[in-house]
């Protein structure tokens, strides 16, 4: 018997029993569906992380205050927030900064940062806004962009005058134009004058440069009263040096603080933590959503032994006429794996296309893998759960199948 | 083909159910010889053993002794899978309760043994037509059987046991479920079939049909008895 012939058999019996067949397929279409949508939310905050920290800027090694263990991040964020907590209690220094600047060779640059908020008042605008006070070689590390004016000098920091680069949309939203150089506002209780404008950059959330102001470091240090520095970044000359960078950032800091109180990190130790971490998280959401298709598959073979019973008769008939027991079992194989292919094919769709819409509000990526996976073993699913019924049927004896009832 | 010479030899057969604790002995040790082109009936009580006879000729069932040997091949000897061929090209089987595909038109159902063997289905499809003109349902090949008359949907099953141009043609009370006018149609398109040279066995209860046979073949216990 042709192929295409067993395919219209199979074809026929599905649409024979249009909405059972619909409702068999279902489990396998949610299961194929929230397998994609799972894993594109996954893979989605993974990569919006990864390209965030890719903006920093590239070769960085970062000094962090407190003491911060990368393999205990993975077993929960508290490692997270203490070295945030850390901040505060800093005991880095602008001059800790500058020894690095001196007897670390192999940095191109080097930074600090004081962060904080303040409300910034101009005219009759008003609203909390992140504040970084930074040395003059900021824009050298972050690699930024101006829409006009620049970024303070080192003689600014210096000499500690009450300057403020602001980010794209504080400048559109506070003051109604990227183009105000020159202007006055007002930070907490100090003023201040606008010296630069950054670009655009885009993204979202705290990470992303247009909503900070960034004045110099000296100034931060009195505006928020205090003499520590957040977080020093160093970035190296090449990554060649960045292990290097690494220990010696490591042997010169513990030459002046204790060694609880800082952490030296690199980059790319960081990002490889982070993306590991939301690779188990993005497998064990897939892993999840995969055991409905288990589910499904169940439900194809529960289907598919009805399927046989109620059709006893037909198969013998059928074997009755000349067909071999593998044309019956390729017969309600077919037949099991289009409905099981089929609702993998309309899981994709929907998985796929509810995954843009949620990419509205959360970052998601449709990961490629994800399909084929989803696909291979939801038709996995049907072949395998086919085959019980299919055998039953290959097997049965032409007789005792003419003559059941 | 040789006329005269045996087209089936049922030499020894018996067949038995077994059921749990009791053996039911459906045929007991049956030997019998039908010849090509002959037109051959079987009378019995109800439950003498004649449908049984007729599965295991027409390779359904399998003897629990005895051999069975249908165009010189020894069938009581072979696979299921060998079985599906021979009953695909040598057997054209008739049964008294249609067994027609619901949901399917005359002429799929027709063309449904030809789809079992490697003949194309436009060739099957040609084929078809021409069984189906044959019994008379030309006008109505694209009617599915709830839509026949049970003498029509009769002569459908006839056509897809023609299909195939198998040597012999097995009737297990073909006019069973019929009235008398439907079932003498039915008989005449047997009758015109043995003229054109098939081999022919029908199973019957009415004596005035069994009659019309060359020969007639009683089984009573599952023995026969002339
Ligand atoms: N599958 C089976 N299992 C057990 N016993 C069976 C089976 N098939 C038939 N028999 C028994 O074998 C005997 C012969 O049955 P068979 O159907 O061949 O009779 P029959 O002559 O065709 O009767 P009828 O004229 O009523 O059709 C009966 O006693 C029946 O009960
Ligand atoms: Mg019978």
């Amino acid at each position: 018997m042709s192929f295409k012939s067993l395919l219209k058999i199979a074809i026929r019996a599905i649409k024979a029993n249009k909405s059972r067949s619909l409702l068999t397929s279902l489990g396998v279409i949610i299961g194929v569906a929230s397998v994609i949508l799972l894993v594109s939310v996954g893979s989605g905050l993974k990569d919006y992380i990864t390209s965030e920290m890719q903006d920093m800027g590239s070769n960085l090694v970062m000094v962090m205050p407190g003491e911060i263990d990368l393999d205990k991040l993975g077993a929960g964020s508290s490692a997270m927030s203490s070295s945030f907590a850390a901040m505060s209690t800093s005991k880095l220094k602008l001059e800790d900064l500058n020894a690095l600047k001196q007897q670390v060779p192999y940095i191109e640059e080097v930074v600090g940062l004081v962060m904080g908020s303040a409300p910034i008042r101009y005219q009759n605008e008003s609203k909390i806004a992140q504040v970084l006070g930074t040395t003059a070689d900021y824009t050298e590390v972050r690699k930024g962009e101006f829409e006009s004016g620049g970024f303070f000098t080192e003689a600014d920091v210096n000499s500690g005058r009450k300057v403020a680069v602001i980010g794209y949309k504080i400048a559109d939203e506070i003051f109604g134009s990227p183009y105000v150089v020159g202007e006055k506002f007002k930070l907490g209780e100090y003023r201040y004058t606008v010296i630069g404008v950054m670009a655009e950059a885009g993204g979202q959330g705290s990470m992303s440069p247009d909503d900070k102001i960034y004045i110099p470091i000296t100034v931060a240090q009195r505006q928020f009263n205090q003499d520590h520095l957040g977080i020093i970044f160093a970035q190296a000359k090449s990554s060649d040096d960045v292990a290097p960078t690494v220990s010696m950032t490591q042997e010169v800091m513990e030459r002046r603080l204790d060694k609880e109180d800082f952490t030296v990190l690199d980059q790319k130790e960081i990002l490889s933590t982070v993306s590991g971490i939301l690779n188990t998280l993005t497998i064990a959401l897939g892993g999840i959503a995969a055991i409905s298709l288990l589910v499904g598959g169940i439900g194809i073979m529960n289907i598919m032994l009805v399927s046989v019973t109620e059709r006893t008769q037909e198969i013998g008939l059928r074997k009755a006429l000349g067909a071999k027991p593998e044309v019956i079992l390729t017969q309600f194989l077919l037949e099991a794996t289009i409905l099981s292919v089929g609702g993998g094919l309309i899981g994709i769709l929907v998985g796929a296309g509810g995954s843009l819409l949620i990419g509205i509000f959360m970052p998601t990526t449709v990961a490629w893998w994800s399909i084929v996976l989803a696909f291979v073993v939801s038709a996995g699913v049907g072949i395998i759960f086919g085959v019980t019924p299919a055998k039953k049927a290959s097997e049965l004896s032409p007789i005792e199948a003419l003559r059941h009832e | 083909m040789k006329k005269n010479s045996s087209l089936l030899t049922v030499s020894g057969v018996s067949k038995i159910y077994q059921m749990d604790e009791v053996a039911v002995k459906a045929l007991d040790n049956i030997s019998l010889t039908i010849k090509r082109g002959e037109f051959v009936s079987i009378v019995g009580p109800s439950g003498s053993g004649k449908s049984t006879l007729m599965h295991l000729i027409g390779c359904l069932d399998i003897p629990t002794s005895g051999k069975i040997i249908l165009d010189g091949e020894d069938i009581s000897e072979l696979e299921e899978r060998e079985l599906s061929d021979v009953r695909n090209h040598k057997i054209g089987f008739v049964f008294q309760a249609f067994n027609l595909l619901p949901r399917t038109s005359a002429l799929e159902n027709v063309t449904m043994p030809l789809l079992y063997n490697s003949t194309s289905e436009e060739h099957a499809i040609e084929k078809a037509k021409a069984a189906l003109e044959m019994v008379g349902l030309g006008e109505r090949m694209y009617h599915h059987p709830n839509q026949l008359s049970g003498g029509q949907q009769q002569r459908v099953a006839i056509a897809r046991a023609l299909i195939t141009d198998a040597p012999i043609l097995l009737g297990d009370e073909p006019t069973g479920n019929l009235d008398s006018k439907s079932g003498t149609e039915i008989m005449k398109i047997f009758r015109n079939l043995h003229q054109h040279g098939k081999t022919i066995i029908l199973v019957t209860h009415d004596d005035e049909l069994a009659n019309q046979a060359d020969r007639k073949i009683m089984i009573k216990d599952g023995k026969i008895i002339n």
